[in-house]
């Protein structure tokens, strides 16, 4: 089966202010369709860097990176934001929702983004679809400072769910709250991997971490296997 | 073509969403523009006011655009082969200028030589004059003219215009009260008068008997006046029909003579035909033909040559105020941006493209621009209409204008102009935000 993301030799180095910093050197990963990985590392580790990459917020310095079979290391910026719209969907440990818009409009924001266009009648149908598959359809009018924060990422996650990704991409999605949510949060986010979604999860949580179907650490720029430090 | 139409109805889709989010940002950018685009309405429609204005005077002192004036020479035979041509020629009217006095005969009138009444010399006091048995005026005094001038008495002096036809098709007088001469049926041997507004201004401040002495015309009729026109002439004018005024005065009079008539015939364009009968005639009469002169009213090309140069004078004044305006659009929109960086981030990370962020800042500023264009064009029209109710006395030319359709367009142009050009950096700013900042945050 052709792997849906494939990394091979991926190098990044920052250039800051200060002296450049190698963030990620020969890394490989391989992820399939309805796979989840978690993806465990120290703070500066360079996960965020490594999911920016796999997101196509950015662009590595070196290797190869292959998406469903094809090579999209030096992808254009407007042929990049097509598949961002088509193929990914993002949750982050803020959960970035726009307070003046209600949670249907902030789900909308993935829909109403310049891709295509859908009728009134079909964007409502996959938002409303979207927010009842995390459960919370009945909050749909509701703006986000009147919902919970584990609401609000439900939201969020929703936002990320809309336009049926292959990939969902979470920074730290758990992060903002308390166990109990954040279980709940990733209960849904595993979910997807069900419809053959692929999961990447990037936590500092070992229990959250331990679900996933791979765990892997990021350290000294490349990723190890990590299943048994984590069941420790 | 799907593609660019979801764009654009996401760009006003999403810049609807965030005006609505910031109202009282977007009425402070409102604010600031308010003033410039209101400048550029008011400039506009005073041009279009002063030109329309200007014209109006014009078509009623010289004609409407288009109109051939055709000058004829001084000959005996000028007059009846003018009659003659013109008979039952509805697109060509004839005017015959002369000067009579209405008033005491033998004494000078208060108005030498037709001077308007509100000037010092038409007072009849600042030069001495005298006029003959013949009606012809002379100045005496610094000027120079017969000793033995006759005493000043109560008798205006008028231009008298004497027509063939109803020369309103050519100069649209406007009617003040009573009627138009009538040029259907015989000619009265009172002649009928259609006076100007100073000629009234006389009538008005001066008790005449009715009695006219005319150039060239040894016996005074009895003038009737039967209406007052206004047709922008500063001096005291009375229009006659032709036949009327030639049943008192000779058709072979010499214009050449100091005060003898001259004649000009106003055609339609389409009329050549008449010009070139009337050449022909005069030609075979043995007029002098080098001294017939034919020219084509043009005022409106004339005005706005003279006009476009103080236009552009308030147009530079007001895109100043329109500039700082924009300033102000540019200024909020910056600071927008800047509070906007996680937003245009988050947008950019689930697909939207650089463009369509640039196009929703634009659609932003761009709807601030219309709005204001609205705001200022309301407050144009309605502020037309009350300056107008409140100078009406002062300022005529204010009354019944309405708004012209050109400053409506011009105000919906400089909004969208200042929408766009305050709108340009924030827009390239927010279509720059790195994607990673929502990675950071």
């Amino acid at each position: 089966m052709t792997p849906l993301i494939q990394l091979a030799g991926i190098s990044k180095t920052l250039r800051g202010q200060g002296a450049p910093r190698i963030v990620l050197s020969g890394l490989d990963l391989t992820v399939h369709s309805g796979e989840s990985v978690a993806i465990l590392g120290r703070s500066g580790s360079g996960k965020s860097t490594l999911l920016s990459l796999i997101g196509l917020f950015d662009r590595p310095d070196g290797g190869r990176y292959v998406f469903a079979g094809q090579d999209i290391s030096r992808l254009s910026e407007r042929r990049a934001a097509r598949l961002r719209s088509d193929s990914f969907g993002f949750v982050f440990q803020r959960f970035f929702l726009l307070k003046h818009l209600t949670a249907a409009q902030n789900v909308a924001m993935a829909l109403v983004n310049g891709q295509g266009w859908l009728p009134r009648r079909m964007r409502r149908a996959k938002i409303m679809a979207a927010l009842d598959q995390v459960g919370i359809a009945h909050l749909a009018k509701q703006k986000p400072p009147r919902l919970s924060g584990g609401e609000q990422q439900r939201v969020a996650i929703a936002r990320a769910l809309v336009r049926r990704p292959r990939v969902l991409l979470a920074d730290e999605p758990t992060g903002a709250l308390d166990t109990e949510t954040g279980n709940l949060v990733v209960d849904a986010l595993h979910a997807t991997t069900n419809h053959g979604c692929a999961l990447i999860l990037v936590t500092h949580d070992h229990d959250h971490a331990e679900r996933m179907g791979h765990v892997l650490r990021l350290s000294d720029g490349v990723l190890h296997e990590a299943r048994q430090e984590v069941s420790r | 073509m799907i593609r660019l139409s979801g764009r654009l109805r996401s760009a006003l889709i999403i810049g609807g969403q965030g005006i609505r989010a910031r109202k009282l940002r977007a009425l402070l950018s409102m604010l600031s523009l308010f003033l410039g685009v209101l400048a550029i309405v008011a400039v506009q429609a005073g041009s279009e006011i002063a030109d329309r204005a200007l014209l109006a005077d014009v078509e009623l002192a010289q004609g409407k655009d288009g109109t051939v004036q055709m000058y004829l020479p001084a000959h005996p035979r000028t007059i009846p082969i003018v009659l003659d041509t013109l008979k039952d020629a509805p697109d060509a009217v004839a005017v015959i200028e002369g000067q009579a006095i209405i008033g005491e005969p033998g004494v000078t009138p208060v108005n030498p030589g037709a001077a308007p009444f509100d000037q010092s010399f038409g007072g009849g006091s600042f030069y001495p004059t005298f006029c003959d048995a013949s009606g012809v005026c002379y100045a005496t005094g610094p000027v120079g003219g017969p000793a033995g001038a006759p005493p000043p008495g109560q008798a205006i002096e008028l231009r008298l215009v004497g027509l063939t036809g109803d020369i309103r098709r050519f100069r649209p007088f406007e009617p003040d009260s009573g009627q138009w001469l009538d040029f259907t049926g015989d000619a009265s041997l009172s002649p009928r008068l259609v006076i100007n507004r100073e000629a009234l201004k006389g009538f008005t401040r001066h008790r005449v008997p009715a009695e006219m002495r005319l150039t060239g015309s040894t016996v005074n009729p009895t003038p009737r006046i039967t209406g007052v026109v206004h047709d922008a002439g500063y001096g005291p004018t009375a229009y006659v029909r032709a036949d009327e005024l030639l049943n008192w005065q000779a058709t072979t009079a010499d214009p050449s003579r100091g005060g003898g008539p001259g004649v000009m015939v106003l055609l339609a364009p389409t009329a050549t035909g008449i010009e070139q009968t009337l050449r022909a005639r005069l030609a075979a009469a043995g007029a002098p033909m080098d001294q017939i002169y034919v020219s084509t009213i043009n005022s409106r090309e004339h005005f706005t040559d003279q006009l476009s140069l103080v236009r552009w004078i308030f147009y530079g004044m007001a895109i100043l105020v329109l500039l700082i305006g924009v300033a102000g659009i540019l200024n909020v929109g910056l600071a927008t941006v800047g509070e906007r960086v996680e937003e245009f981030a988050l947008r950019r990370a689930v697909g939207t493209p650089r463009l369509l962020l640039a196009g929703i800042v634009l659609a932003e500023t761009l709807f601030i621009g219309l709005f204001t264009a609205l705001a200022a064009i309301g407050v144009g029209m309605v502020g037309l209409t009350y300056v107008g109710r409140a100078v009406d006395r002062f300022a005529p030319l204010l009354r019944d204008v309405t708004f012209p359709w050109q400053a409506g367009v011009a105000g919906v142009i400089a909004g969208v102009a200042a929408g766009l050009l305050g709108g340009l950096v924030p827009a390239v700013r927010a279509a720059r935000i790195p994607i990673a900042t929502v990675m950071r945050a």
